[in-house]
């Protein structure tokens, strides 16, 4: 083992509130070794962004580091003055920031930002133009001379956080620290630059730091891994090894709770109990404790110490039963309520779309009219009693369009909605009554989905009263609607500021279930949530799914998720459906190179070396649905399409339709050679778009 | 840039064009026949209607409309009934005065409005930035004529240092006139500078918590540098349209300053002319306000659209 | 913070309503709001009651012209020897009567107006363009425009207050509303099939209102200063009825014999807008408040 690149040692930061000084880290240690990739993995409020900005010296005010060290090539940053600091940072020391929509000034040539990082350092102007056009093609960006010059807002959000990387790596900096750099992107543009972050660690050799919640991509990035929870470092140690066999109640219940892409799809996934803490508010002793099944009085009153785990020498956990016990004991597995058998859906559908397009663009201007934008253009789908159905697709491929259509928030343009046998597109007085009874929503944002004004009471009572129950009865009803979500009745008089995301999301499922619906449309209910809270939701759903018997249009861009709740799923890109089947058939072998490819982009909470290297990387950005490309609108991107076989014309000139035997069907004209998209290394050479320079 | 012209221009339009309609109007709405007024109290009602043809006010609204707004356009601003002057005659006598005051006025707001702004949007913390907020704070409240009447009270009365009441003209006598021009033009200024500072001040604060301002130290970049190439240069399209917002005012508020320290220009004829229901002056000298305060507005959105690249190249 | 559901199994509707109540209070009831309100209520009371308290009326005479400031004189006499403080006093009836009619109007007129878009889209942005077209006059040239239609006087006055606060209205509630109708939890009404009306008065409104409250505080002092400037030019009030704005326009003229001419009413309009502006930025930051904690 060679010695650290960094070492952290019993890092204390602290905020200085009113009166009070509020720590937010505690005695975090962990090393770096030159070359490798460390994982600092956690949820919101577990401390992993404040560690990363302690290790540049960057804590916003009031917060300030108060106690150990950070050796980085032997000097203790923490003592540096701020100047010292300064020739360090970009320099030693490059950092690479979340949203590239927000981390690139708008007024500055993207040019003019790469060479600051340089000029800062002493580079001459003209040496660091040069260096700059060299690091935009290492990066990947196509005719940099041209895009040199042009402003952050032309480029697409996978662009941008190019050029943030070629900020990081403009001086050749040893250490990179980047913190949550993909949680912005999508899963193929999330591919692409984590693709290009491996490449050029390879090529340059430089170590990362990567600070994410993502198991997935620890798993198929990092060396080292660092958990961390409540401002703590409660685990540590080998990737392989803490995914082997976590030592730690958390890890352990942070890996049971993912839902897998590949898993069981009827397992009930093992939910944590409660919400992550508020660093404000942290319990005494281990603050998992009160979300832990092995959790004994003394884990109650001390804070255990990360040590080595007698058994497994590999591995440090601050468990006290762990480390007690000599290893991490199998957890007590109280085997609840297996998943109802679930009837199979071959009723009549429910719910029927034919052709719906939704147009949003056509705008009256003063002189002329805009072209029609078709947000969503031509889909069909239905859906059945007791039956989900996934709707997967990327940020601005419809599906929330398309969803909204279906309760008349946005009014389709053409086509048809058939709701239990009747025609509904008009959502006139009588058609929106028929949709409101039998068509629920449950958002996305749970912090702005329910009214902070209405107490909880009040938000069940409004849409008990849409229903029709009689004042003298609702409150015994919302009583009954919490129970169902799994939350006590008793906190019908708080206001919606009480309550962790999670249960938010629950009492949002509440509500929609109030009027007594048979379809309910979930629209990315579990997207905004920690990892270990989304698991909670989840089952709440899938449960009264079964017990209800609900029809459920389930849309999430997350592959596991999906395949864990849908019996069918279709596979959504530029407002079309190209690919639709059963959700096994389509995961076993998807018939559309799309969602191929998201299938292969999609981390796995698996470790492995090769996965970044197998992985297909798609070229470029989803183009506009102002202008979409002529025939298969995915060729433009197609890793088996023209691109890499020109001999494929058809794809050019002739739309593909949904088409196929059976259930399954795919919008492709080689469906055949779909699933080679995904394995074959021949087609991913064609299709990567990064690998020049 | 044509692109952003061509966006705005229909708004401006109709503003001018509904600005024009009220000026035009005014002196219809403030009842009175003008040709009484020329043709005098003794008048025969022959003589009267006479008149009446002669002014061509027989004709239908919209003609006289379309005839005067044509002679404004092309410098016939008419003639005062009054004074029986032509107006153009009576403004160019006075303007000189308004120019005085209200472009040093102009020039005092930016100065402090800005210094302050960037002081203030600097300070974060601790006894500085309690004073620059209460400084803001008062400015702000304070509307030009009252702070013109502290001004008088504490400069001019308990301390004598300045003359209240009255003007030279600065090309007579430079040395005198800036004394004579100092009271008023801070006057006027300092509110506007209080309110342009708050934006600049809020704006500042904004920007540094954005994370390309973090970007930039992770950058290594010093902090002078970051103040300036980031900070400051994301918070100068606020500053620019938030002074072209606050000519307007300025403008109006000249006409109180003109009569509280005696100053013979523009304002204090437009009062004047109100009162002696010299009307057809009025109605030229509002059109005059609106359009100066609108060309400058646009001006400003047209200068931040040039300093904001996702305004300038989205509409090119 | 509530503190939390209230245990009998079922609980009176009362409970909630008591605990929102103590909660806008509390809200309110910083010190800031505390000296505001207070300010401002002594001078509403002296306003009211000074016929009360001074039966001489405005024009109560001594014998002495421009008599410097005594007890029996706080800020002296004027050029005929009537006590500029009770003429102050009196005046403020004026001011305080202009907003307090004027400027509760163009909130609820302004307000509708930028609630239009909801119902029609195009009346909406009918109402903006006039609103646009409001602003570009400044407020004086405005003042002007409505003297000469109207003649001076109170009516007048009033009339520009409404004119040039019903923009401000406008605009502030037609942002809520745009900010408001986008809000998930709006979408969720509109999905059960809550009526376009509830939406409104339930969900949109109650998180507009204290804004609005804010803005009436800011347009009420705006709307005394306006009076003072277009009475100073005199094209206010005219003399000699007492208002703060015709005692500056004469006050004024004797700035070198009774300096407390011109300072009495500018004493009085200060104390006026340092009561608005701290009722002002205690709303403002209950606002912040129930903001941040949503």
């Amino acid at each position: 083992m060679t010695a650290p690149l960094l070492e952290v040692r019993e890092l204390v930061t602290e905020f200085a509130g009113a009166g009070r000084r509020l720590r937010a880290l505690h005695e975090v240690s962990f090393g770096v070794e030159a070359g490798s990739i460390l994982g600092i993995v956690g949820e919101s409020g577990s401390g992993k962004s404040l560690t990363a900005r302690s290790i540049m010296r960057m804590v916003p005010e009031p917060g300030a580091i108060t106690g150990g060290q950070v050796i980085f090539a032997g000097r203790d940053l923490t003592q540096l003055s701020e100047d010292e600091m300064r020739t360090i940072r970009g320099r030693e020391i490059a950092m690479v920031f979340q949203d590239p929509q927000a981390a690139l000034n708008p007024v500055k040539t993207v040019g003019w930002q790469i060479e600051e990082a340089l000029v800062v350092h002493g580079v001459s102007a003209r040496k660091a133009r040069e260096r700059t056009l060299e690091l935009l093609r290492q990066v990947g960006i196509p005719d940099p001379e041209a895009r040199v010059d042009e402003f952050p807002h032309q480029f697409s959000g996978g662009m941008r956080q190019r050029v943030v990387i070629a900020i990081a790596i403009a001086n050749a900096a040893p250490l990179i620290v980047a913190d949550e750099p993909t949680t912005a992107l999508d899963v193929t543009i999330q591919a692409q630059v984590l693709r290009l972050l491996v490449d050029l660690r390879e090529r340059l050799g430089a170590t990362i730091i990567l600070i994410t919640h993502d198991m997935g991509v620890v798993a198929e990035l990092c060396n080292d891994l660092v958990v961390m929870y409540g401002g703590r470092v409660v685990e540590r140690g080998r990737t392989a090894d803490i995914f082997a066999a976590p030592q730690h109640p958390y890890t352990r219940a942070l890996l049971r709770s993912m839902p897998k892409i590949d898993g069981d799809v009827r397992e009930r996934l093992s939910a944590v109990p409660g919400a992550t803490p508020d660093l404000s508010r942290l319990p005494p002793g281990c603050a998992f404790h009160p979300r832990c099944s092995l959790a004994e009085a003394v884990c109650r009153s001390e804070v255990p110490p990360l040590a080595v785990v007698p058994q497994r020498p590999q591995n440090r956990s601050a468990c006290h039963v762990a480390l007690r016990e000599g290893r991490l004991p199998a957890e007590p597995r109280h085997d609840d309520a297996q998943p109802a058998g679930r009837r199979p859906a071959l009723e009549q559908p429910i719910l029927e779309l034919h052709d719906v397009r939704v147009n949003f663009g056509s705008r009256r201007m003063l002189f002329r009219r805009t072209a029609p934008l078709l947000a969503v253009d031509g889909v069909s789908l239905s859906v059945r009693p007791g039956e989900t159905l996934g709707l997967v697709g990327e940020s601005g491929c419809g599906k929330t369009t398309l969803s909204r259509a279906i309760v008349g928030l946005n009014l389709p343009s053409e086509g048809r909605i058939i709701l239990k046998g009747e025609d509904v597109t008009s959502f006139d007085e009588t058609a929106s009554a028929r949709v409101r009874k039998t068509v629920q929503y449950v958002f996305q944002d749970p912090y702005a989905s329910l009214n902070p004004r209405l107490t909880i009471r009040q938000i069940l009572s409004e849409a008990l009263e849409m229903r029709g129950v009689a004042r003298a009865e609702r409150e015994v009803e919302a009583r009954k609607l919490l129970g169902l979500v799994g939350l006590d009745p008793d906190y019908l008089g708080r206001y919606p500021r009480a309550f962790s995301g999670g249960q938010r999301q629950r009492i949002g499922i509440a509500r929609a279930l109030a009027v007594e619906p048979q379809v309910l449309i979930c629209d990315e209910p579990v997207s905004a949530l920690d990892v270990s809270i989304q698991a909670q939701v989840i089952n709440v759903l899938a449960d009264l799914r079964d017990r209800l018997g609900l029809a459920v249009l389930f849309i999430a861009h997350d592959l596991a998720v999906v395949r864990h709740l849908s019996d069918r799923v279709a596979v959504m890109y530029l407002g079309r459906i190209v690919e639709e089947g059963p959700a096994a058939e389509i995961y076993a072998r998807p018939l559309h190179p799309y969602t191929a490819v998201l299938m292969s982009s999609t981390p796995r909470p698996v470790p492995d070396p090769q996965a970044m290297a197998r992985k297909v990387i798609l070229r470029g950005d989803v183009p506009s649905p102002r202008n979409p490309p002529s025939g298969c609108r995915f060729r433009t991107r197609c890793p088996i399409g023209p691109l890499a076989d020109p001999s494929r014309r058809i794809c050019i000139e002739q739309d593909p339709a949904l088409a196929g035997a059976g259930a399954h069907r795919s919008a492709c004209h080689f469906p055949e050679d779909a699933a080679r998209a995904a394995s074959s290394d021949k087609t991913l050479a064609a299709a990567e778009g990064t690998s020049t320079a | 840039m044509l692109g952003f012209l061509a966006r705005r221009l229909p708004s401006v339009a109709l503003m001018l064009l509904v600005t024009s309609i009220v000026a035009f109007l005014l002196p219809r709405l403030g009842g009175g026949d003008p040709a009484l007024v020329v043709a005098g109290s003794d008048a025969t009602a022959e003589q009267v209607e006479a008149v009446r043809v002669s002014m061509g006010l027989d004709r239908p609204l919209v003609v006289q409309y379309v005839d005067w707004l044509s002679g404004v356009l092309t410098g016939d601003l008419g003639t005062s009934l009054i004074s029986n002057r032509p107006i153009a005659q009576l403004i160019l006598s006075r303007l000189g005065s308004t120019l005085e005051l209200a472009i040093s006025a102009t020039i005092l707001m930016v100065m402090f409005g800005f210094a302050l702004g960037i002081l203030a949007g600097s300070t974060r913390r601790g006894v500085g930035r309690a004073v620059l907020d209460a400084v803001l704070g008062a400015l702000v409240a304070t509307p030009p004529h009252v702070t013109g009447l502290i001004l008088i009270l504490a400069l001019g009365i308990a301390w004598r240092l300045l003359p209240i009441s009255g003007e030279v003209s600065i090309l007579v006598d430079p040395a005198t006139a800036l004394s004579y021009l100092v009271l008023p033009a801070f006057a006027l200024a300092l509110p506007q500078a209080g309110t342009i500072a708050r934006l600049i001040q809020a704006r500042m604060y904004q920007v540094q918590q954005e994370e390309f301002v973090d970007l930039a130290r992770a950058k290594g970049v010093p902090p002078r540098r970051i103040a300036i190439s980031h900070v400051l240069r994301n918070s100068m399209g606020t500053a620019i349209v938030a002074t072209g917002i606050r000519v307007g005012e300025l403008l109006a508020g000249a006409v109180v300053m003109e009569a509280i320290f005696g100053r013979n220009g523009l304002g204090l004829m437009a009062v004047d002319a109100v009162s002696s229901r010299d009307y057809e002056v009025v109605q030229v000298l509002v059109l005059g306000a609106v359009v100066i305060a609108v060309v400058v507005h646009l001006f400003s959105e047209m200068l931040l659209a040039a300093l904001d690249p996702r305004i300038r190249l989205d509409l090119s | 913070m509530s503190a939390g559901g209230t245990s009998t199994a079922r609980p009176v509707r009362r409970v909630v309503y008591g605990e929102r109540l103590r909660r806008y209070l509390g809200a309110f009831a910083t010190p800031r709001f505390h000296a505001g309100g207070g300010l401002l209520l002594v001078l509403t009371m002296a306003a009211l009651a000074a016929p009360l308290i001074f039966p001489g009326g405005v024009d109560q005479q001594s014998r002495d012209s421009f008599l410097p400031p005594s007890p029996g004189h706080p800020f002296g006499t004027d050029e005929l020897g009537r006590d500029i403080f009770v003429r102050c006093v009196y005046a403020l009836r004026i001011s305080i009567s202009l907003v307090v009619v004027a400027v509760p109007l163009a909130m609820v007129v302004g307000t509708l107006m930028g609630l239009a878009g909801a119902v029609s889209s195009r009346l909406g942005d009918a109402f903006q363009r006039l609103f646009d077209i409001i602003l570009g006059f400044p407020s004086i040239v405005l003042g002007i425009c409505i003297v000469i239609i109207m003649g001076p006087g109170w009516a007048s006055l009033a009339v520009t207050i409404v004119i040039f606060s019903l923009p401000q209205f406008g605009r502030l509630a037609r942002a809520q509303l745009l900010s408001e109708m986008g809000r998930e939890y709006v979408l969720a009404a509109r999905v059960l099939g809550v009526g376009k009306g509830r939406i409104m008065l339930r969900h949109i409104l109650p998180n507009t209102l204290e804004p609005l409250f804010v803005q009436m505080s800011l347009s009420m002092i705006a709307g005394i200063f306006l009076e003072a400037a277009l009475s100073i030019v005199g094209l206010g009030i005219q003399p000699p009825t007492p208002s703060l704005g015709t005692l500056l326009n004469v006050g004024i003229r004797y700035v070198y014999a009774q300096p407390m001419y011109t300072g009495g009413p500018v004493i009085m309009l200060l104390l006026l807008a340092v009561a608005f502006n701290l009722i002002a930025d205690a709303l403002n930051a209950a606002v912040l408040k129930t903001r941040s904690e949503a």
